[in-house]
């Protein structure tokens, strides 16, 4: 959202320099993202008069004298078609810099040139759309003589000397008011510790004469009864004030540039026609979008004498043209506006463009409603629009502001209401807060006096009243967001300043481990002091890894949203993610690494807890590789890595080979890879990899690596460590046999009590079946 | 024959068969052409399977349960100067340790949680704007992964409320990776870190919010630091503030220059009725904000998409 300094300036009295103002506004209102300086943007741009117009014979351009209110005359070469004598033009004097322009990489910048090789030409005479108040590129600008008057600099005119705060509009997300002028002046007021004159364009009195109305049960309606309003939901739409006025004049653009047309194109919009500049002018200014109809139009479309204006929920698959000539398919959630129930608006969205204001209009009918914000909020998303009226509505339009903008747009234009109504069936009780000093203090630590809190919510228009040791506040209509005490804490503590604040420290207990956290911690030093590198890679995979390594897509979480197909699923290994990744560095190159990461994992097959989300596990996974070592078992490399880890913990780990098929096991070849048991319960893999996923990854040979589930370590770890410092004596063993490694290790354990048996190496002879297998004995003594 | 060589004739046959689709009538042949492509497909798939099977076949099988290969020497760990540990976690672990010193537990947070954790919990009305501000994922179940780690908050105040009836406060703070969908560039990822902190106590104050948040930031920073505040809006806070500190002059830092470093705020009174603690007897505070960018200011890091990479020439500078 774009806000003007000056425009601001017009309702609160600012005493202190610009940049200090968006400082305090930044620390005490909302996050401005950007500051747009303007002060200069207008710099050489004057007010002149055409004191002559000649045609220059067969072309379209005329040869203008101007006066610039010097007693010299200057010549300026003019193409536009409405230039002609006596009128007020806006000037660009050599030097100027064309508006539009001012902010593009290479600003154009007016000088004096010769025209069709003969005429001299001094500067431009600047169209809206040069001044960067207008879109369309159509004639020049005319300034109305009874603003201004020849010499005058354009920036003195309409204000211009300005600087446009660019606000991040997420931080506004409760504060519908804020998305007008009128409610950040209020609030400005406030941080300034001013009292906010709350202006009179908000009350509706001065513009409907007395005896205008008259009560029914839902509202108030003008004597006329010509206008009937049936809100089919209110939750849908709570309220719904609407007037019909004559439209005094052709409904097209003004002849002269106004400070409308500069204020709400300085907002963001340009400038339509008088009746729709009212409407978006209004809306910048109180937050409350309008919508104007051709009434006309509007009746007739609903076939029926009196002019029945029904809101309701749309019919899925009902068809509605925008203004913008979209056509569109509603949605149930979609609010329409209907004319005796044919559709002919997107409540809160869009106008319909069978009753668009154009230059024939007649009669207007002006809505000003507020609408279900999150009914709007999915209109939002179902059909991408994305106006400045829907993005105040999906903030809650106040309800009670209704009327008040209504009755503020009848005087802008300038008309005479017709008939009127205001719809409001059940009028919203506003909630009073009660709360004491000692509470707000206590909750933000400061030191606040009774009549500092007072004042500093009365600036901002709050009701305050004193009972006893409470306060009782009432908000204005506009604050749809004060409910409970800790909302006036806030305002309080905003308004006062959070930087008033002094820090302090509570004092309190020691904290407790986390056994998981100081595992994870642990382990991520160990293995990165053997030469291993942890990564982290995406929680998420594609279909195509899952595939690869044989890992069942239904057992992994879908995203519906995903970014890509590679994000697709949430992983149930991290093996996958290891082995691209593996890939990824093998090709670098580096030839020799051992990569791990930890990390946590969902399966649908673990099921879900007693909260009623995925149980969650915490597993290791790593993978070691070396481009040269083509002739050794990368398994033997892998499983010291991993029983290294078992001992630092005090588990005895046992490698049984893997029979079993589990998630994690599917890329591990079952003749070259273990289970991993501790006391006969299952933890995990280690192994080489098969040939098949080894290529499909396009891997080198010597690569193996494991995956353990940390939980179920954790669960089996001590911390218990017993030195033993005694003296030994020891011996090398050689048996020849031809079991495995374990069964010949089992039979030596029993041979050698109260020894610690380590191998030494395993050697076997060409075309013999036996082993030799070596073993260290150390003997304690 | 083995079983590739079969297959291999199954789709030679069925090749041979498409040439009959000319002899169909033309409304036939529709039909017939994705019955023959299923057909195809199945075999090229069971062809595909049939060749893997073919190549891990030829695996020598070893001994798993011995402690090097036979003939080969016992193998050997890589050398210490090859290590390193993923800068994200060694920074996740000071953070964490700064909080341990001021008292604060530890319980990380769910990679996948559920709407009620997430919003619902944390004082979100139903299908309100404030919810699209997550971006977040969601499985076909509904479920979540969490795009912050207030996700588990509402647990927090549930297991520690007992700290509370003993005359303890609760603090905790909750390190963990969260996920927005959002696109990835120079200086955003859908997947990165955060780290909340919880506080809850008879009298707490937002002054001591304050204070405790400038103690971490000059102890993780080795320097006394200058704050600001801006205000917030987060449904699970009230009053809700945005915690700035001046960038340290040791990263080239200048006055004046502040940076956003979390988003804090008294913990809604909504939020401790939810789990069950008395918002008329107690005040909270909570605050969370990202690891990624305190590691990237740290280490002057210009590339966010680093950290995921898997890249060991970017992994092996730490």
């Amino acid at each position: 959202m774009k806000i003007s300094l000056n425009w601001l300036k017009e309702y609160v009295d600012i005493k202190i320099p610009d940049d200090e103002l968006i400082r305090l506004i930044g620390l005490r209102l909302v996050e401005v993202e950007g500051v747009i300086d303007e002060t200069h943007k207008y710099d050489n741009i004057y007010v002149v008069r055409v004191e002559k117009a000649e045609k220059i014979p067969d072309t379209h351009l005329t040869l203008c004298q101007i006066n610039t209110g010097k007693p010299e005359l200057v010549q300026v070469v003019c193409g536009a078609p409405n230039v002609r004598e006596g009128m007020l033009a806006v000037w660009l004097a050599p030097g100027a810099t064309v508006p539009v322009s001012v902010h593009e990489d290479a600003p154009f910048i007016i000088g004096k040139r010769k025209m069709l090789g003969k005429y001299d030409s001094e500067g431009m005479l600047a169209g809206a759309d040069e001044l960067d108040f207008d879109d369309k590129h159509e004639k020049i600008a005319e300034i109305n003589p009874e603003i201004a008057k020849p010499g005058d600099l354009l920036s003195d005119v309409f204000d211009l000397k300005d600087y446009i705060l660019e606000i991040e509009n997420k931080s506004l997300t409760h504060r519908p008011d804020c998305f007008g002028i009128i409610g950040f002046a209020r609030e400005i007021a406030g941080i300034l510790g001013q009292s906010f004159k709350e202006p009179e364009l908000l009350t509706h009195e001065s513009v409907f004469p007395e005896g205008f109305f008259k009560s029914v049960a839902d509202g108030v309606v003008s004597q006329d009864e010509n206008l009937e309003i049936e809100l089919s939901d209110q939750t849908l739409c709570p309220r719904y004030s609407a007037a019909v006025i004559r439209a005094s004049e052709p409904t097209v653009k003004e002849k002269y540039l106004s400070k409308m047309q500069v204020q709400i194109a300085k907002s963001g919009t340009f400038t339509h026609s008088k009746i729709v500049d009212v409407t978006n002018y209004l809306m910048y200014l109180t937050g409350q979008p309008l919508h104007a109809f051709d009434f006309n139009k509007f009746v007739a479309i609903g076939k029926s004498d009196k002019p029945k204006i029904i809101v309701r929920a749309a019919k899925t698959g009902e068809k509605l043209t925008l203004l913008d000539g979209k056509q569109i398919e509603c949605i149930e959630s979609d609010i329409v506006i209907t004319s005796n129930d044919v559709p002919v608006a997107m409540a809160g969205a869009m106008g319909g463009i069978t009753t668009a204001i154009d230059e024939e209009t007649k009669n207007v009918l002006i809505e000003s409603a507020s609408f279900s914000l999150y009914n709007l909020r999915k209109t939002q998303m179902a059909h991408g629009i994305f106006s400045e009226a829907i993005t105040r509505f999906t903030k809650g339009v106040p309800v009670g502001g209704t009327f008040n903008v209504l009755a503020g747009s009848i005087k802008e234009i300038g008309g005479k209401p017709i008939s009127a109504r205001d719809c409001y069936p059940q009028p919203i009780v506003p909630s009073v807060v009660k709360i004491t000093t000692e509470e707000i203090n206590q909750l933000l630590g400061t030191n606040y006096s009774k009549e500092l809190i007072i004042k500093t919510l009365q600036n901002v228009s709050f009701e305050v009243k004193e009972s006893g040791n409470n306060l009782e506040i009432t908000p204005g209509y506009w604050r749809t967001d004060i409910h409970i005490k800790e909302d006036i804490i806030e305002e309080i503590g905003r308004l006062l300043g959070y930087d008033n604040i002094t820090p302090t420290l509570p004092l309190h207990q020691t904290a407790s481990k986390n056994q998981m956290f100081e595992l994870k911690s642990a382990l991520r030093n160990l293995l990165s002091k053997y030469g291993a590198n942890e990564v982290l890679t995406y929680s998420f995979i594609s279909e195509r890894l899952l595939n690869k390594v044989g890992q069942d897509t239904k057992n992994s979480y879908r995203i519906t949203n995903s970014i890509s197909p590679e994000l697709q699923y949430v992983r149930q290994s991290l093996i996958p993610n290891l082995l691209e990744k593996s890939f990824l560095n093998e090709k670098l190159p580096v030839n020799q690494f051992a990569i791990f990461e930890i990390n946590k994992l969902y399966r649908k097959e673990w099921g879900l807890t007693s909260e009623d989300v995925p149980v969650e596990q915490t597993w290791l996974a790593f993978t070691i590789a070396d481009r040269k070592y083509n002739n050794k078992t990368a398994f033997y490399q892998a499983k010291k890595y991993v029983d290294k880890i078992f001992k630092d913990n005090n588990i005895t780990a046992t490698y049984l080979p893997l029979k079993e098929d589990r998630p994690e096991t599917k890329p591990f070849e079952k003749k070259r890879s273990a289970a991993i048991y501790i006391n006969e319960e299952y933890v995990g893999v280690v192994g080489e990899f098969k040939k098949s996923v080894r290529s499909d990854f396009k891997l080198a040979d010597y690569l193996a690596g494991f995956e353990i589930n940390l939980d179920l370590l954790l669960k089996n770890a001590s911390t218990k460590k017993r030195i033993e410092f005694t003296k030994t004596n020891s011996e090398d063993v050689t048996i020849t046999s031809e079991k495995n490694y374990a069964e010949v290790l089992a039979e030596l354990e029993k041979e050698y009590e109260n020894t610690e048996i380590l191998p030494v190496s395993i050697y076997q002879a060409d075309n013999q079946s036996s082993k030799n297998y070596t073993f260290h004995i150390i003997h304690k003594l | 024959m083995n079983n590739l060589e079969e297959l291999k004739q199954e789709l030679k046959d069925l090749n041979l068969q498409a040439a009959k689709m000319r002899d169909l009538p033309p409304e036939k042949r529709a039909e017939f052409g994705r019955d023959l492509n299923r057909k195809k497909q199945t075999i090229l798939d069971k062809i595909e399977a049939a060749k893997k099977a073919e190549l891990d076949i030829a695996a020598e099988p070893i001994d798993v349960t011995a402690w090097c290969g036979v003939n080969e020497p016992m193998p050997e760990f890589y050398p210490t100067e090859l290590g390193s540990k993923h800068p994200l976690m060694t920074e996740l672990d000071r953070v964490v340790g700064i909080y341990q010193l001021m008292g604060f537990d530890v319980i990380e947070s769910r990679q996948l949680d559920d709407e009620y954790h997430m919003f619902d919990s944390l004082n979100f009305p139903k299908e309100h704007p404030a919810r699209d501000g997550y971006d977040t994922f969601r499985t076909e179940e509904g479920l979540i992964p969490p795009a912050h780690t207030s996700t588990m908050q509402h647990r927090v105040l549930k297991a520690y409320k007992n700290n509370l009836d003993l005359g303890k406060p609760i603090a905790v703070v909750v390190p963990g990776r969260v996920f927005r969908n959002e696109d990835v560039d120079a200086t955003h990822e859908h997947t990165f870190y955060q780290c909340e902190g919880v506080y809850v106590s008879k009298d707490c104050t937002m002054g001591d919010m304050l204070g405790i948040l400038r103690e971490f930031f000059e102890k993780y920073y080795e320097q006394k630091l200058n704050i600001r505040t801006q205000p917030g809006y987060f449904p699970f806070t009230e009053p809700s503030l945005e915690f700035m500190i001046e960038k340290p002059k040791s990263l080239g830092g200048k006055k004046g220059d502040f940076l956003e470093m979390l988003g804090c705020g008294m913990i809604h009174p909504n939020v401790l009725k939810i789990a069950g603690i008395d918002p008329t007897k107690y005040h909270g505070f909570a605050w969370g904000g990202g690891i990624d960018r305190l590691v990237m200011l740290r280490y002057g890091l210009g590339d966010v998409r680093y950290f995921e990479s898997g890249n060991l020439n970017f992994l092996r500078e730490f």
